[in-house]
């Protein structure tokens, strides 16, 4: 495999992996799932509801982060784009 | 308590340091020094411009009132950017790529640059963005009373409002910026996001751990309903809040402003995308616990939409009340100056520069600075927006019906969105489509939220609302055809948004769009696949350039303009005066004229001077249209398969001319030893002959030895020949052309064969004579070529009445000699074969000739840049042709040699 058929794939995979943490952000954030963490008690000290929706929430800001760089420049080209004459 | 000048003081310090900094960033850059404001954490300090005095002190408030609501809006703004490589990351490229100045822009742009839609979006603009600015001068006021304690409330708000268009006015128009960029007031507001982020948290902490215990103390004895609010919190008002926000981000004018438009770099985007969810964790992060702290520590009825600003005013925190009101003054402030750039420039370039266009057009004897007209344009904008904002606060008297007007305005402005994502997702979104949905969400949003939001003080009476217009109980603004129990907001959401989207959809299904919004629409869609800018090719027509640089220096001023023509004529190469208007040309200055006055009032500005517009089909096929893109792609890729099977072909032809020509080698050297071996053998028998023999008569001897003369000769001869057939082949005779008069060189070639046709009784005739007809040829070499043709149709002639024929025809350059016998000439099969070495047609069994005649002639016909071949009549027979080339002054002049 080429380097950027190697650069490209984890571009993609990067990609499909933002779209992913974009829907589970969606998901555990709004009715019906977000009501789950609607329980009466405590966690460390701060009612559970806040405590979930903080702590999703910092979950997507570090997932965000971490994909951010990967998707930083334009996606690789194409292989087709290019064919190479060998 | 502080004093009022104190307060007013510290007031004027701070606003001085935002002027002195927005004058120094704006000279910097003018300079070119950059330098740290390109940086993505200025980028995303300025899109915290979200955050307004609405949710710096409303946050709190809110969390007092509903619990845990509060945080959708900032939710909706999260999921926006976590998704940004979806969306975002489109608008911000589609920004740059088409010189977008506004929410408007882009979507007048999408549709066709249609200045209808531009009006209407930019009229939702103003609606929804004024009380939003009266919200704003009213926070400020109802804070610095606060504070300050009885005041004059009108007059301060006068007065801020002064303060922030004067700002405005300043930084936000200094210049027409090509990409209406404003790097002096993106420093302010990052300055002033780093202010009420710290001013909240500084105050979240005094009031977690001064007031209370930490964390743990704060939430100890609170009660579910705190966190749920009065209704069911996870409910549909939760999702619609989101969705809100979600929108909000991308929609409010002020958010596409410092996203889309004031972006720098897109990587900064990539940046912005977890930093900018940080900073609205860290602005939400202390809400809950200065809501509940406010709520156990502060007089039961106290306001909570200004505890951030009372509670530490109450514990003798006085710098930090200080602190919490520069946090909400940054806050308003902020807002309200770069709304007033995005709202105004969406006024300038869509209504005020069209009517001053129309006025402009009317009367061309008035030359007037478009470029000025244009500036005075955007000032008196930004004072108007700014004074309906104060005249919006000063008529509602400061009501608590502005708080609601947050949300309001989020609705207002969803209505972009479904015009907004179709345009930039669905090829098949239409104009009529986008007008229709904006409108149909426009009206209710109006009905339905908006207009209710005065309680019956303003169009909509109060009987109205409880009782619907004419009594008509099914069309009660607040429950539209008997929607029931719902909340206004989620009520007002889904008839309005759910009504744009759904009218936005079967509109542009039933409607096709026209050329220019199909192009506009390929190339918003394609934006990531048409690099960087394609010519969009059209406007072409009788564009004058004088004209175009007219229009130039009117809107971008003369030292930009001429900078922009001069390097649009480098590009063209040439050094001097101006670029041709080519479809090039005009498409880029459109662009970069779209980037001062919008898409709309550029395209229709460069159209007139350009002549009217004219998008070939062919041109949009080829540009933008996708399906046509993939067909190209793999179009190109059987081409390269097929010139791969094609190389592929041509070296196994080659390898097969290889060892055809290796088999021919080794004929030929068998042909050359056999054709040398006959002379030889006869002379090297006779030569015996006479050694040995004693008693041969003279005559006997003399006769042997002629032949034996005569065999050397024919040996010599057909060695020269084989040494000039090699020699010519391998192209190293260097044969001077020169011109040569055809019809001396026919002439003199009869001559030379005239003994050979008397002989045989041919005759030989000419038609038509060449008069003055030159050819590029060798004379000597020409000469032999038709020697030894004509020749061979005297030898090989076996007709009875034998002639021969020789026509000239010219054929632009080529010149053809055709010499035709009636003698039958070769076979066909034979054809190929005569011009090989040592072979003879068929009727040539007992001639004397080496076989080197023809290969030869067509070695030297060859080297003349000609050819020697045998054509066909229609009835089969044969005859030569010579062809050559006409001398004409360009061969003379140059290398002609082989």
């Amino acid at each position: 495999m080429t380097d950027r058929a190697v650069l490209q794939r984890s571009y993609r995979k990067a990609r499909d992996r933002s779209m992913a943490l974009l829907l589970v952000g969606i998901v555990l954030l709004t009715p019906p799932v977000v009501g789950v963490s609607l329980i009466d008690g405590k966690i460390a000290g701060i009612p559970v509801p806040l405590f979930y929706i903080f702590i999703v929430w910092a979950l997507l800001i570090a997932g965000t982060a971490l994909l951010s760089r990967r998707l930083t420049n334009d996606e690789p080209l194409d292989e087709s784009n290019e064919i190479d004459d060998t | 308590m502080l004093s009022v000048n104190a307060l007013l003081a510290v007031c004027l310090s701070y606003v001085a340091i935002l002027f002195i900094i927005a004058f120094i960033v704006d000279r910097r850059t003018r300079r070119g020094h950059i330098g740290w404001l390109h940086s993505p954490v200025i980028y995303t300090l300025s899109i915290s411009v979200y955050c307004t005095s609405w949710t710096f002190y409303g946050a709190v408030g809110s969390a007092a009132r509903n619990g845990l609501e509060f945080v959708t809006i900032y939710l909706g703004p999260t999921l926006v950017f976590v998704g940004w490589w979806w969306l975002l990351r489109k608008l911000v490229r589609i920004g740059r790529a088409h010189r977008i100045t506004s929410i408007a822009d882009l979507i007048s742009s999408r549709y066709g640059k249609s200045p209808s839609l531009a009006v209407v979006v930019t009229v939702i603009a103003v609606i929804a963005t004024t009380p939003y600015i009266a919200l704003q001068l009213q926070s400020v006021t109802r804070s610095y009373q606060l504070i300050a304690g009885q005041v004059d409330v009108v007059a301060t708000a006068f007065w801020i409002a002064t303060g922030m268009a004067i700002f405005t006015i300043l930084f936000g128009t200094r210049n027409l910026d090509a990409n209406e960029r404003h790097h002096g007031v993106v420093a302010a507001i990052a300055l002033e996001a780093i202010v009420k982020l710290f001013a909240l948290i500084a105050v979240g902490v005094f009031a977690t751990y001064g007031i209370a215990d930490g964390f743990g103390d704060v939430f100890a004895d609170v009660s579910e309903k705190m966190i749920q609010g009065s209704g069911e919190i996870f409910g549909p008002r939760w999702a619609v809040l989101t969705f809100l926000s979600a929108s909000a981000i991308i929609c409010l004018p002020r958010q596409f402003q410092v996203t889309v438009v004031e972006n720098i770099e897109e990587r900064h985007l990539s940046t912005a995308s977890w930093l900018f969810p940080l900073y609205l964790f860290g602005m939400t992060l202390f809400i809950m616990p200065i809501a509940i702290v406010g709520l156990k520590v502060m007089p039961t009825g106290s306001n909570p939409d200004l505890f951030v600003l009372t509670l530490p005013f109450a514990q003798q925190q006085e710098e930090l009340a200080l602190l919490a009101f520069l946090g909400g003054f940054s806050s308003a402030t902020s807002m309200v100056i770069v709304a007033a750039i995005a709202v105004s420039t969406m006024v300038s370039n869509h209504i005020v520069m069209p009517i001053a266009m129309r006025l402009l057009a009317a009367n061309h004897a008035v030359s007037g600075d478009v470029r000025s007209l244009l500036l005075t344009s955007r000032r008196i904008s930004i004072a108007a927006i700014l004074g309906l904002g104060f005249l919006y606060f000063w008529i509602s008297g400061g009501s608590d019906a502005l708080a609601a007007i947050g949300l309001i305005a989020f609705v207002g402005v969803a209505q972009f969105l479904p015009s907004l994502i179709g345009g930039i997702f669905w090829r098949g979104a239409t104009r009529a489509g986008a007008l229709s949905g904006l409108l149909i969400g426009f009206v209710l949003w109006a009905y339905t939220l908006f207009l209710p939001s005065f309680g019956g003080d303003f169009v909509l009476s109060a009987s109205v609302l409880s009782n619907g217009p004419w009594g008509i109980d099914s069309l009660r603004p607040q429950s539209l055809l008997g929607l029931v129990g719902f909340d206004p907001l989620v009520h007002a959401v889904v008839w309005s948004v759910g009504a744009n989207f759904l009218t936005f959809l079967v509109v542009s299904s039933l409607t096709s769009p026209d050329d220019l919004e199909r192009l506009q629409g390929a190339q918003f869609i394609n934006v990531f696949k048409t690099a960087g800018g394609a010519p969009t090719g059209f406007a072409s027509g009788s564009a004058d350039s004088e004209d175009l640089f007219i229009l130039a220096q009117r809107i971008l001023g003369a030292n930009p303009a001429r900078r922009l023509f001069d390097e649009m004529a480098r590009e063209q190469g040439s050094h001097s005066g101006l670029p041709h208007p080519t479809d090039t040309v005009i498409a880029r200055l459109e662009r970069e004229l779209a980037g001062s006055i919008g898409g709309a009032s550029a395209h229709a500005m460069v159209t007139r001077i350009a002549g009217h517009q004219t998008v070939g089909i062919t041109e949009l096929i080829d540009i933008a249209d996708e399906t046509q893109q993939l067909i190209e792609t793999s179009r190109k890729l059987s081409e390269k398969s097929a010139e791969h099977k094609r190389t592929a072909q041509q070296l196994r032809d080659v390898n097969e001319r290889l060892r055809a020509l290796d088999a021919q080698k080794d004929d030929f050297l068998s042909q050359v030893s056999h054709e040398l071996r006959t002379p030889m053998t006869s002379i090297r028998s006779f030569s015996e002959i006479l050694m040995d023999e004693e008693n041969i008569s003279s005559e006997e001897r003399n006769r042997f030895v002629a032949i034996i003369h005569e065999e050397s000769k024919r040996l010599t001869r057909l060695l020269d020949e084989l040494l000039d057939v090699s020699r010519l082949e391998a192209g190293s005779v260097d044969l001077k052309l020169v011109a040569v008069n055809a019809k001396k060189a026919l002439s003199q070639a009869m001559n030379s064969v005239f003994g050979v046709t008397q002989d045989a009784g041919v005759t030989v005739e000419t038609t038509p004579t060449p008069r003055g007809l030159m050819l590029h040829a060798n004379s000597d070499r020409l000469r032999q070529v038709l020697i030894n043709v004509l020749s061979n149709a005297v030898k090989y002639n076996q007709s009875k009445n034998p002639r021969i024929n020789v026509e000239v025809h010219v054929l632009g350059d080529d010149v053809h000699i055709n010499i035709i016998d009636n003698g039958g000439g070769v076979r066909r099969d034979e054809a190929a074969m005569i011009f090989d070495k040592f072979a003879r047609g068929s009727k040539s069994e007992h001639s004397q000739g080496a076989g080197l005649g023809l290969p030869i002639s067509r070695a030297i016909m060859r080297a003349m840049n000609g050819d020697l071949t045998v054509e066909f009549l229609p009835g089969g027979a044969s005859y030569f042709r010579l062809s050559l080339k006409r001398h004409d002054e360009a061969f003379s002049l140059g290398e002609w040699s082989i």
